[in-house]
């Protein structure tokens, strides 16, 4: 009986012991340890937004960059919520080092105040930088809050088989991209005797503003542009312009009277694109350079060709893009900071970034100009083409202006609504426009 | 050692309350209070009033994704507790092929949302040859455009969450069928109650309560639906499949509001905790 007795006694010691260490167990899980910077000492952190062979990559530069000068990288990298775990460290105030992350995060981060002004006289090999990427990185004043470390601008993926099937040339102007995508659609490029191809490849979907990524291409070969600066700090809005009704007609006319973008194309992401391109469902495809990896692994290897985007009445245009180093708000690492950005801006590392693991070019365009893309990829002409549009025709978005993000996003909104109802474009666009007036009196 | 005794239940309930707490609780109380401020994560919060509130009750794709989700929840849950009574009816029973078709019949419901959602956006692809198209091709029907029109969108998201949420549906009433007095059936039939009488008058009033449970559980489920519409079509195209929680994540993690994104959050918290007080006073009154 007295057995039994000091047994059930037992049983709540128990359960409380149980408790108090899953309770600690959560917390500790919450608190995520100490992870976070300030410390003047101890390994730099630094953390990527990227997965998979990237993360293989990366640790190459770094691990060149410790051997060079003895400052050890933590590196933390993801893709998953990469933007959502920075929000929390930041309400911790315990933000990595250093932040490489898209170009377009600029305004974002800016007016969140966790990014910091670089110096760019504390750069080594600054001035090998191109001044485009520079400008990339600085805001609606011309202060610099960024290091470019890779740049991009997009190309047009082509089926070359399905061309030589209609007998047709890759186009170079607007009417020629439309007459393809007509051919493509209905012609039976792939030779199966279904009616089941498509001209255009769209991320017509809403979700990171795609659309608008997507759209931009055929915006800047109109002439036309989101945001313009004032020069005096601050933007306002030309997205109600001519151009950009230009712009948005002519998408609207391929999708909407043509008929020849792929089905689904209004729901779709990049994945879904990629997927589209690759497994012969749309035969062209406005994307950026990282694509040709990821498509030379699949069946399509070799039956496409990679060419300057059409022009439109402007001329040859495209969305260039980049990756940046951002230096935190609270890093006591300024000066480490500066030595890993004039390391990554190096030829040498600028190299390892494009060909150290081949399935990851975690540098596409090299931003430092006395390195050659299509010399570092053996000669191969698709990345003197990507590098040419870069060079000579590409446009960054207006990425410096304050929450960027959201002007992209609502971009997305209106442009997918214009196609899925086949509106009337300057209408949307107007409405747009005032959408834009109203975040920047913000 | 008596005296304590009233603590022993607590002590055993403790982990799992300390893990709600932790997670469930205490998120709740700090999206609330999240929801009067302008939340900038490292310059520190900036008290807004019910700013959020007005922001969000003046912003027409709000109002549009409430459409949208009341929508979607009644008819999901109306649907789903019809096609799950109809289910249960069919399939319920002690026999052994009728666990295996119970079982079968279950899968949906223990399949990831997200495999689901893809299986089924790869099934409604809007070419003339995508599977469920070449069938309706077979049929003689014309090709469909299911997710990718904003007049099917919605309808077609319905579908796959009636697809995944009926079986769910199916089980509780297969449990309710199962609680039924079997004499209360034979003494319908000796009193000369036909099938459709025995259905009306025996099963359906035994099965209030299991009803009650079903679409409280569906209407929950109904205003919180995320992840199949996340995955099948964004909220789009042109925003007709946008609910609120899909606006909530957009605003909060997109457009990093996480202010207003709270405030949304608040309302729906409370106007779910509203819904199911009425559902649950509505079983009492009606079985009292």
């Amino acid at each position: 009986m007295s057995k039994l007795k000091s047994r059930r006694r037992a049983i709540p010691g128990a359960a409380l012991a149980v408790t108090l260490v899953t309770a600690s167990l959560a917390l500790t899980a919450c608190g995520g340890g100490d992870s976070g910077a300030g410390k003047a000492s101890g390994p730099l952190k630094v953390w990527v937004r990227g997965a998979g062979d990237s993360q293989k990559a990366y640790q190459m530069v770094f691990d060149a960059y410790t051997k060079k000068t003895g400052v050890k990288v933590e590196l933390f990298m993801t893709n998953t919520d990469f933007e959502t775990k920075l929000n929390a460290a930041a309400a911790a105030h315990k933000l990595p080092d250093v932040v490489i992350d898209d170009g377009a995060q600029l305004g974002t981060f800016k007016k969140q105040g966790i990014i910091t002004e670089v110096d760019k006289s504390k750069i080594t090999g600054a001035g090998q930088v191109s001044a485009t990427a520079w400008k990339s990185v600085a805001d609606d004043k011309g202060a610099t809050y960024g290091v470019p470390f890779s740049a991009q601008a997009n190309v047009l993926l082509i089926r070359s088989d399905w061309l030589q099937k209609v007998h047709m040339q890759p186009p170079t102007t607007w009417d020629q991209l439309e007459a393809v995508a007509k051919a493509f659609t209905t012609q039976d490029p792939d030779g199966n005797g279904k009616n089941d191809t498509f001209g255009l490849d769209v991320p017509g979907s809403t979700q990171r503003g795609y659309l608008s990524w997507y759209w931009s291409n055929f915006l800047y070969q109109a002439g036309g542009d989101f945001l313009t600066p004032t020069g005096s700090g601050g933007f306002t809005s030309t997205i109600g312009s001519d151009q950009a009704v230009t712009a948005a007609d002519f998408l609207k006319k391929l999708y909407c009277t043509d008929k020849v973008v792929q089905p689904g194309a209004l729901n779709q992401v990049t994945t879904d694109t990629n997927k589209a391109f690759q497994t012969g469902v749309a035969g062209m495809y406005l994307t950026g350079p990282y694509a040709y990896a990821t498509t030379d692994a699949t069946a399509v290897k070799g039956k496409y060709a990679v060419v300057a985007p059409p022009a439109g009445p402007k001329g040859v245009g495209a969305l260039a893009e980049g990756t940046t180093l951002y230096a935190m708000a609270g890093s006591k690492r300024s000066a480490d900071f500066a030595t890993l950005a004039s390391y990554m801006i190096s030829p040498e590392a600028q190299t390892t970034g494009m060909t150290g693991v081949p399935t990851a070019t975690i540098v596409r365009l090299p931003i430092n100009t006395t390195v050659d893309a299509a010399e570092v990829h053996g000669g191969d002409p698709r990345w003197q083409t990507a590098q040419d549009v870069y060079a000579k025709s590409s446009t960054y978005e207006p990425v410096s202006a304050p929450d960027w993000q959201t002007y992209r996003n609502d971009a997305s909104e209106t442009l997918n609504k214009l196609l899925s109802g086949c509106g009337d474009s300057k209408q949307a666009l107007a409405g747009l426009d005032s959408t834009y007036r109203s975040l920047l009196k913000k | 050692m008596t005296r304590y005794r009233w603590a022993t239940p607590w002590l055993f309930l403790a982990p799992v309350l300390a893990l709600f707490g932790v997670f469930k609780f205490w998120p709740t109380i700090w999206g609330i209070y999240l929801s009067f401020f302008e939340v900038r994560p490292y310059r520190g919060n900036r008290w807004v009033g019910w700013d959020n509130f007005t922001t969000a009750f003046h912003d027409p794709v709000l109002r549009s994704a409430v459409g949208h989700t009341l929508l979607d929840a009644v008819v999901t849950v109306a649907a789903s507790a019809l096609l799950g009574f109809g289910l249960a009816l069919l399939l319920e029973g002690p026999a052994r092929h009728l666990r295996i078709l119970r079982t079968a019949a279950f899968l949906p419901v223990v399949t990831a949302m997200v495999a689901v959602a893809e299986l089924w956006n790869t099934l409604l692809y809007p070419g003339s040859f995508g599977t469920v198209n070449t069938l309706l091709g077979h049929l003689g029907l014309g090709a469909q455009p299911f997710l990718s029109s904003p007049h099917s969108s919605l309808a077609s998201v319905m579908l796959v969450q009636v697809w995944k949420s009926a079986p769910y549906d199916m089980v509780i009433f297969v449990a309710g069928l199962a609680g039924i007095d079997r004499q209360l059936y034979e003494a319908a039939a000796i009193d000369g109650a036909g099938a459709w009488h025995r259905l009306r008058h025996v099963t359906l009033p035994a099965l209030r309560p299991v009803t009650t449970i079903v679409l409280t559980l569906g209407i929950i489920r109904g205003l919180r639906v995320f992840t199949e519409i996340y995955v099948l079509t964004g909220g789009g195209p042109a925003g007709s499949t946008e609910t609120i929680v899909t606006y909530t994540y957009k605003e909060g993690i997109q457009n990093n509001t996480l202010g207003l994104a709270s405030a949304v959050s608040t309302v729906l918290f409370l106007v779910t905790v509203l819904l199911t007080c009425l559902t649950l006073w509505w079983r009492r009154r009606k079985e009292a």
